[in-house]
């Protein structure tokens, strides 16, 4: 029993109540510290519970308080007899089952709480703040007069932090890269220098704060292409199987030529609008009437644009004193000119442009007729041959016919021997195109596995890592927890009382056995007995009417069995009554623990003070009204 | 902690006794040496004599080096993961212990130098009280009100001048205003009770 009460005063004192240390099982639980313990726990239990666990010294008070914590008891399912009395006239054994059936809510209700992967990098984060916290709220203040530089120190200079705000600035980073094109050429080595190179003449130049940021912000800057280079060739480099500097410089063309079209069409959307419709006004007209274009024309022009009309009615009004009408007038002269020597520029090219396009139509054209008079001629040569012939006709005809027959068989032959070198060549070619399609579906497969590989590579990586830093991080958190519960002798305790019970059963079980054998030799000594009595009995009876003796006889067979069967029976009632008196004893003891005498005499007293208190409230009442 | 390949490479090379002769070693070591407890002066550049060989690598080299002791100050390595990087990046073991060692001598003043980089809001650090008494007042005939005239000092970020917070407020106000700042007491030690 005593672990069991340890067991109990540990869980208290962990939920908070302060049992004091002398209490060692429950028999020493006052009153108070009863009603404490089960405030606390219905207060972990259910959330909305909220008493004080503090007994109020006011009789009533205290039955009121009993009774809700009976009710709040058997809210929660407690399934034996409860009352007030079990709060206030405490029973060891009630006490106890009350107890551990409220422990045994708590832990369900706690463990159901946020429980984070112990190694997650979030709850090791949660954990630093958390003692960090707890170091800075210990230090006591100090005024700002005292700190120096800003800084609070404790210790060596590892744990400090900062109090004092004066010595801070913002991280400005600046570029502090070489400036790309510097090499070393005379070096064997390959020393290959970019832009990420940091340079400490550029580290000089900046301002002595911005040192370290830069620093720190182009090692990032660096280490983020390369994942991104990374992360970038493993998603599509490798499929379009290029190396490595050849989808460099594609994407690198892409992006150009991005960039191109957006600025010529941004250009275009801004200027387009003015100058492309002048131009294109003016195109049409004649030059000579535009030399003379005032500023009504110009603006005439421009007038389908909307953006132009406003700054060409702001232009109006402004010129307001001859010389700036002057001045605008020789502006736009000039202006003008330049267009009309542009124009006249393109008029020129223009006209090249035509004449060498005809020249190309013309001999176009004198190629065609070149070429139909050749068909022409070709034509003619013929019917000339055949005119010729006609006179000879018959003998011609035949022989025309044999010249086509063996021309007809050579072609025939021509075709089977070109059948025969076509046929192997095929074969050789569908067999190269299956092997160069094997090797494409391998080389993919084998592309597969690469990158399945390389997952596995990583997913291993990270694996290994995240399982050494949660090695550590437990092997602290063990260190930390306190161990002044000890579970292993808990554990050794239970498995000892095991198999202290399996023994008793075997025990009992022998008992019982014996027990029964015992009984069962006792039925047969008693019928054996029943039935030689009666034997003996019949055997004697029959002899008693003759003789004397025989008859003295058989009295005392008579008496030796009535006095037998006394001693047996008086046998039997003292088996009994020991039984009697050793049930008697332990109801004896369990009585004597409830302490029902001392109980009572609490009760009448709190009874009494109950009565007084409630005259009291009574003759309060009277005297206010 | 993770150095980029660019910084890793001018490692290798600071520890390539080959590239980097001894005596350019110890140059680089003095002036980052000099340079990294007080980096609130002007950063003291390498004087190298102007060899065209050695000065690239030799600059390279103090770069990556200080490159390293920023980001292991960051990230609060200790002398085992400064040892496995520089093992790394095969450097020699004279090299390796004069660097680890100087590090390990600058740490503390690194870190309480890279802690003090950051944007800080304003930070009360003092604060006057005045409880004044007002009896009457041009609108009112009998006022008998008492009024808290609180000034809070405050210190923003890279000034050493204080400035002043204002106000005034009645005692419930004030009530209020310290059980607010005691309900975010609680709740700081409640995250420190996790």
């Amino acid at each position: 029993m005593e672990e069991v009460d340890n067991i109990i005063i540990h869980s208290l004192r962990q939920i908070g109540c302060d049992v004091e240390d002398e209490v060692q099982s429950l028999r020493d639980f006052s009153t108070a510290t009863v009603v404490e313990a089960a405030v606390k726990c219905l207060c972990v239990i259910d959330q909305k519970f909220d008493m004080s666990p503090v007994l109020p010294p006011g009789m009533s008070a205290r039955y009121r308080i009993g009774t809700s914590l009976a009710e709040a008891c058997v809210e929660i399912g407690y399934k034996g007899e409860i009352g007030y009395q079990t709060f206030l006239y405490a029973n060891e054994t009630d006490v106890r089952k009350i107890l551990i059936f409220l422990l045994e809510k708590i832990p369900k209700e706690s463990a159901a709480t946020a429980e984070e992967p112990a190694g997650s990098s979030s709850a090791l984060m949660s954990q630093a703040i958390c003692n960090e916290i707890k170091r800075r709220l210990q230090l006591p203040m100090r005024p700002l007069r005292v700190c120096h530089g800003g800084l609070r120190l404790r210790d060596s200079l590892t744990q400090s932090h900062r109090q004092d705000y004066s010595n801070t600035w913002p991280f400005h980073a600046v570029s502090v890269n070489l400036p790309e094109g510097v090499s070393d050429l005379t070096k064997p080595q390959s020393l290959e220098f970019g832009l990420s190179v940091i340079d400490c003449e550029s580290l000089g130049r900046c301002k002595p704060e911005d040192v370290a940021p830069s620093v720190l912000e182009a090692n990032a800057l660096q280490l983020t292409i390369a994942q991104e280079w990374e992360a970038e060739w493993n998603q599509s480099g490798l499929h379009s199987r290029l190396t490595q500097e050849e989808y460099r410089a594609r994407k690198h063309q892409r992006l150009h030529k991005r960039i191109a079209d957006h600025l010529t069409r941004a250009v275009q959307a801004a200027s387009g609008d003015s100058d492309a419709s002048a131009l294109t006004g003016v195109h049409t007209e004649r030059p000579v009437a535009r030399v003379k274009g005032s500023r009504f024309t110009h603006s005439e022009k421009l007038q389908f644009t909307k953006q132009e009309e406003k700054p060409s009615e702001a232009v109006k009004p402004q010129a307001e004193t001859e010389e700036d009408i002057q001045k605008h007038r020789e502006q736009e002269f000039e202006s003008l000119k330049t267009q009309l020597d542009g124009l006249s520029d393109r008029l020129e090219n223009t006209k090249l442009e035509t004449r060498q396009y005809s020249t190309s139509i013309d001999k176009r054209s004198l190629s065609e007729l070149e070429q139909t008079k050749r068909r022409a001629e070709g034509h003619l040569q013929g019917q000339k041959r055949v005119l010729d012939l006609l006179p000879d006709a018959e003998n011609n005809i035949a022989k025309l016919q044999n010249v086509i027959a063996t021309k007809c068989r050579k072609l025939v032959n021509l075709g089977n021997q070109w059948e025969n070198h076509r046929g192997p060549l095929m074969e050789q070619y569908n067999t190269l195109k299956e092997q160069n399609g094997c090797r494409l579906s391998e080389t993919e497969k084998k592309l597969e596995e690469i990158k399945r590989l390389r997952e596995k590579m990583r997913a291993l990586a990270t694996d290994t890592r995240a399982k050494d830093d949660l090695y550590k991080q437990l092997v602290a958190e063990y260190e930390r927890t306190t161990k002044d519960v000890n579970r292993a002798a808990y554990t050794k305790r239970i498995l000892e009382i095991i198999t202290n019970i399996n023994k008793q059963n075997q025990d009992i079980q022998k008992v019982l056995s014996d027990t029964k054998e015992v009984q069962k030799e006792i039925n047969v000594l008693s019928g054996k007995l029943d039935r030689t009595f009666t034997v003996t009995d019949e055997l004697i009876f029959k002899d008693a009417k003759k003789d004397e003796s025989v008859r003295k006889a058989y009295k005392y067979l008579a008496s030796l069995h009535e006095n037998c069967s006394q001693l047996i029976k008086t046998v039997e009632d003292t088996g009994v009554i020991m039984r009697e008196i050793r049930d008697l004893e332990d109801q004896i003891e369990s009585e004597s623990n409830k302490r029902t005498l001392a109980n009572l005499q609490r009760i009448q007293a709190d009874y009494h003070e109950m009565k007084k208190e409630n005259a009291a409230l009574m003759s309060q009442l009277k005297q206010l009204q | 902690m993770e150095l980029s390949t660019e910084v890793q490479e001018g490692l290798q090379i600071a520890g390539d006794t080959s590239v980097i002769q001894d005596n350019d070693f110890i140059t680089i070591m003095d002036v980052l040496c000099h340079n990294i407890p007080n980096l609130k002066q002007p950063h003291k550049t390498l004087d190298i004599p102007q060899k065209s060989e050695t000065t690239v690598a030799v600059k390279r080299a103090y770069g990556s080096l200080l490159c390293l002791m920023l980001e292991a100050a960051k990230h609060d390595a200790d002398e085992s993961n400064i040892v496995a990087i520089l093992e790394d990046c095969r450097f020699s073991p004279d090299r390796l212990s004069s660097v680890t060692k100087s590090f390990l001598e600058h740490k503390a003043q690194i870190r309480t130098h890279l802690g003090g980089i950051g944007l800080y809001p304003p930070h009360i650090v003092d604060v006057d009280w005045r409880l004044d008494y007002c009896i009457k007042d041009s609108n009112r005939d009998k006022v008998n009100e008492p009024v808290y005239l609180i000034d809070l000092k405050t210190q923003r970020s890279g000034e050493t001048e204080l400035h002043d917070i204002q106000f005034s407020c009645t005692m419930e106000q004030l009530q209020d205003l310290v059980g607010k700042l005691k309900d975010a007491t609680k709740s700081l030690e409640k995250i420190a009770q996790l």
